[in-house]
């Protein structure tokens, strides 16, 4: 495949284009939520894991009956597009229990927006033995609800080639991920997002190969040279629309790497292809996936207790070099915003600046934002 | 906005319930004693399935949401909400935890109890027992962040139970994966604790706790059903007190006698048709919320206007469970215990409206024969207080029965309008009103 720009820009912007063609020749797309739902269990059924969003574009307008202000505004975004009926191309929809506004939204989904299947993933909190089995039966369930759904058994060796495939896509994204460790990186924040995006509406091996046209195009690309722009690492929640990283990009920095859950979270790990490939999966959607909901946890100390939890995010920023680190978190989300203080305190003691930024979605204020974030521009460039 | 009124603390109608104050104040003072003794202490929550344990391996327990509430009913958690605030903690995060951080940050800078502290404030925990659930991401996420202010380890107990329902799984097939899951993270909880605490789990003591509890759970349970009678014998009010021996005291004789004597107050109270108020015109249900624990004095305004609650969702005893003949580890009879609580509505959901608390309202509705349901919007309780807007729309496709929802929050009173909350019950009577009179 030959890669052509608008490629990304034609799918990020119809994302449900290519399942909804594939559906009508009779392979279904199964939208999920969050990076801990096991999409290679989706594609090993035949089906088209479909990550599902909220819309930055649009204001909510049925959500509001259903879904109080107080709830994460990504959430209510969501359930808002599910209204719509935007996702009706869907055959239906798996969301993992991943924090408690996640969990609110699998009844009202379920309650309010006509599937043919909708399936609940229990997703322990804690890594500990007991949750490492209860995951892996867990995953037989769902498995197993999938092969009742599609009346088609799925084999361990299904599985490992499903496996294998989402394995590649990781690779590559990672790959391509490397060549924004130079500077001028020759793929910006905002470039990813939507790359990234298009992968996650695709069948896997489709997103595959558009990613290898991808890299291909940005290997031949020449390097070039130019003053000093800060580098920026971006973490925290989720955001899949690319106002807030265009305005940072727009406002002078480089948004190079990040710890987000649609960004690197769902792709920087690989699943083990082992004999039980339901233990391989839940081996690393559980121990690999790096959220705050994951209760991760060193008693010696509190400093340890911070390096197992953040540590991944500065192991990131030193191999991608940033000079800051911007902490992005959707308004209510509580998992996130309970760590503020310990991150705090970590990234300092790396000698890591970092702000703060919690917002509405879509977000509400860009302006303000854009003054805070010259500032701390600034101050690191 | 403006601030409640200054008298904070609902009036109670039943004796017994007037003595829990006093047990909390004990509550306080055994941990006070187990600090100076060097005991272990443990920071827990509550509905958490591991008292039992506590109370077989004699660790004092310190509930930290209960806590936040009295810091709230005296006023007291400004000053620890503002204190957690200026720690990076945002506002709009549950304020049970907020006002507990706030509480330990205090401590920890003082280097000892913040003077006034309600009952003498919080003792220095051992460990602090957090809870994977499906319900709270605070249980887990409050605890971890309190080792910034304490040494104290954090151990995360996993408690997990199935959704209501599936479209391609049979709830019956995933029971024994579950039920086998709790009971392997009680072991490791009491490995934890061994470790923690040098206190050593007698199973045989366990089993008699477990025992206990059940009977306990029991008589608590009767009291419910003595609680259908019109006129309305304890009201929610008395039974947010009532609760405080089942969630913070279960498996000690404490707690047990102390529901048989309420059991044998509301009984009387029953065959002499006692009432909360003396001309009960209206019945009500307080829903699935948290109560403003600031404000329970609310409850008096609606009797005031005539109405009652004969019965809340919150704070429930747990239903006495159908554990298997075979089932005979006190461990494995825990982890049933919740698992049944967790999942009994499911069947009859599944059958009906498909939410288990929508059942639960319909049910309360005929059997202590109400008039209107109440919701209580606490602002920073994403737990249960998102998706009452949904459970409200599915009980109206049931019921026409009147439906209020007040806005507040747990503790911080900031987000609570006493003014604009009477004109909501007032126009809400009005309601009651004109809807008594056009189905009678």
């Amino acid at each position: 495949m030959k890669f052509d720009a608008s490629m990304v820009a034609d799918i990020y912007q119809d994302r449900g284009k290519r399942v909804r063609e594939l559906s009508a020749a009779g392979r279904g797309g199964v939208g999920y939520f969050c990076s801990l739902t096991p999409v290679e269990i989706i594609t090993a059924a035949g089906l088209v894991p479909f990550r599902l969003a909220g819309s930055m574009s649009e204001p909510i307008r049925e959500a509001h009956s259903y879904l109080e202000t107080i709830a994460c505004p990504f959430t209510r975004s969501a359930l808002d597009v599910g209204l719509s009926g935007a996702y009706s191309f869907l055959d239906g929809y798996v969301v993992p229990h991943a924090c408690d506004n996640i969990v609110k939204l699998y009844e009202l989904w379920l309650h309010n927006i006509p599937h043919k299947y909708c399936h609940f993933v229990n997703v322990p909190h804690t890594t500990s033995r007991p949750s490492m089995e209860f995951f892996i039966e867990e995953l037989r369930t769902f498995k197993a609800s999938l092969e009742l759904y599609t009346g088609q058994e799925i084999g361990a060796e299904k599985l490992r080639q499903a496996i294998d495939a989402h394995n590649k896509q990781r690779r590559l994204v990672q790959k391509i991920y490397g060549y924004r460790k130079q500077d001028p990186p020759p793929v910006s924040g905002s470039d990813m997002t939507r790359l990234l995006m298009s992968v996650m509406s695709l069948p896997v091996e489709e997103g595959n190969a558009l990613l290898e046209a991808f890299e291909s195009e940005i290997a031949a690309l020449p390097r070039s040279a130019d003053g000093k722009v800060p580098r920026i690492m971006l973490c925290g929640t989720g955001n899949e629309d690319t106002t807030f990283i265009s305005m940072l990009e727009g406002s002078g920095a480089r948004v190079v790497i990040d710890d987000l859950c649609f960004g690197t979270k769902p792709f920087w790990f690989e699943v083990g292809n082992g004999e039980d490939p339901l233990a391989s999966l839940a081996r690393s959607y559980l121990n690999d996936v790096h959220c705050p909901r994951t209760f991760r946890y060193d008693q010696r100390s509190h400093q340890d207790d911070l390096e197992v939890r953040f540590g991944h995010i500065a192991s990131l920023a030193r191999e991608f070099e940033v000079n800051g680190i911007i902490y992005y978190s959707v308004l209510y989300c509580d998992t996130h915003a309970f760590d503020v203080p310990d991150i705090r305190e970590y990234l300092e003691s790396q000698k890591l600046p970092v702000m703060f930024v919690e917002e509405e979605y879509p977000v509400s204020s860009l302006e303000r934002l854009r003054t805070r974030v010259e500032a701390f521009l600034e101050m690191v460039g | 906005m403006e601030g409640p009124r200054e008298k904070t603390t609902a009036e109670k109608s039943t004796e017994t319930s007037k003595r829990v104050r006093m047990m909390i104040k004990d509550l306080a003072q055994r941990a006070h004693e187990a600090r100076a003794a060097g005991d272990p202490i443990a920071y827990l929550f509550i509905s958490s399935c591991y008292d039992d344990i506590l109370r077989a391996m004699d660790i004092t327990t310190v509930g930290t949401e209960n806590y936040a509430g009295l810091c709230a009913a005296k006023m007291s958690a400004e000053q620890y909400l503002a204190k957690a605030e200026s720690e990076g903690y945002q506002r709009h995060l549950c304020t049970y935890a907020t006002c507990g951080l706030g509480f330990d940050a205090t401590r920890r800078e003082l280097g000892g109890m913040p003077p006034n502290a309600p009952d003498g404030g919080m003792e220095q925990p051992t460990v602090m027992l957090g809870t994977g659930m499906m319900i709270c991401d605070p249980r887990y996420k409050w605890y971890q962040a309190t080792r910034r202010y304490t040494d104290a380890p954090v151990h995360v107990l996993g408690l997990l139970n199935p959704p209501a329902y599936y479209t391609h799984v049979d709830i019956k097939d995933v029971r024994n994966y579950y039920i086998r899951y709790i009971v392997q993270e009680l072991y490791e909880l009491v490995d934890f604790l061994e470790r923690h605490t040098g206190r050593r789990l007698n199973m045989d003591r366990l089993a008699e706790v477990v025992d206990l509890s059940e009977k306990t759970i029991k008589v608590w349970h009767d009291i419910y059903e003595l609680r259908k009678a019109v006129p309305a014998p304890m009201p929610t009010e008395d039974a947010l007190n009532a609760m405080v021996p089942g969630y913070f005291m279960m498996g000690t004789q404490l707690a047990y006698d102390f529901y048989r004597e309420l059991y044998d107050e509301i009984k009387h109270r029953v065959d002499n048709k006692i009432g909360t108020i003396p001309d009960e015109k209206y019945r009500l249900l307080w829903a699935l919320s948290l109560p403003p624990w600031y404000a329970l004095v609310i409850f008096n305004y609606f009797e005031s206007q005539g109405a009652v609650f004969p019965i809340e969702v919150v704070y429930h005893p747990p239903p006495p469970v159908d554990i298997p003949a075979n089932v005979t580890n006190p461990i494995e009879r825990m982890a049933w215990r919740f698992y049944d609580s967790m999942t009994r509505g499911h069947e009859k959901a599944r059958k009906r409206s498909g939410d288990t608390n929508v059942e639960w309202f319909l049910d309360m509705i005929d059997e202590y024969k109400l008039d209107g349901v109440v919701f209580h919007q606490a602002m920073t309780c994403r737990t249960i207080h998102t998706g009452q807007l949904h459970q409200i729309n599915i009980f109206k496709k049931y019921s026409d029965k009147p439906v209020l929802l007040l806005e507040g929050d747990i503790i911080d009173v900031r987000n609570y309008n006493q003014a604009a909350t009477h004109d909501k019950v007032d126009a809400f009577i009005e309601t009651l009103e004109a809807y008594k009179a056009k189905n009678s």
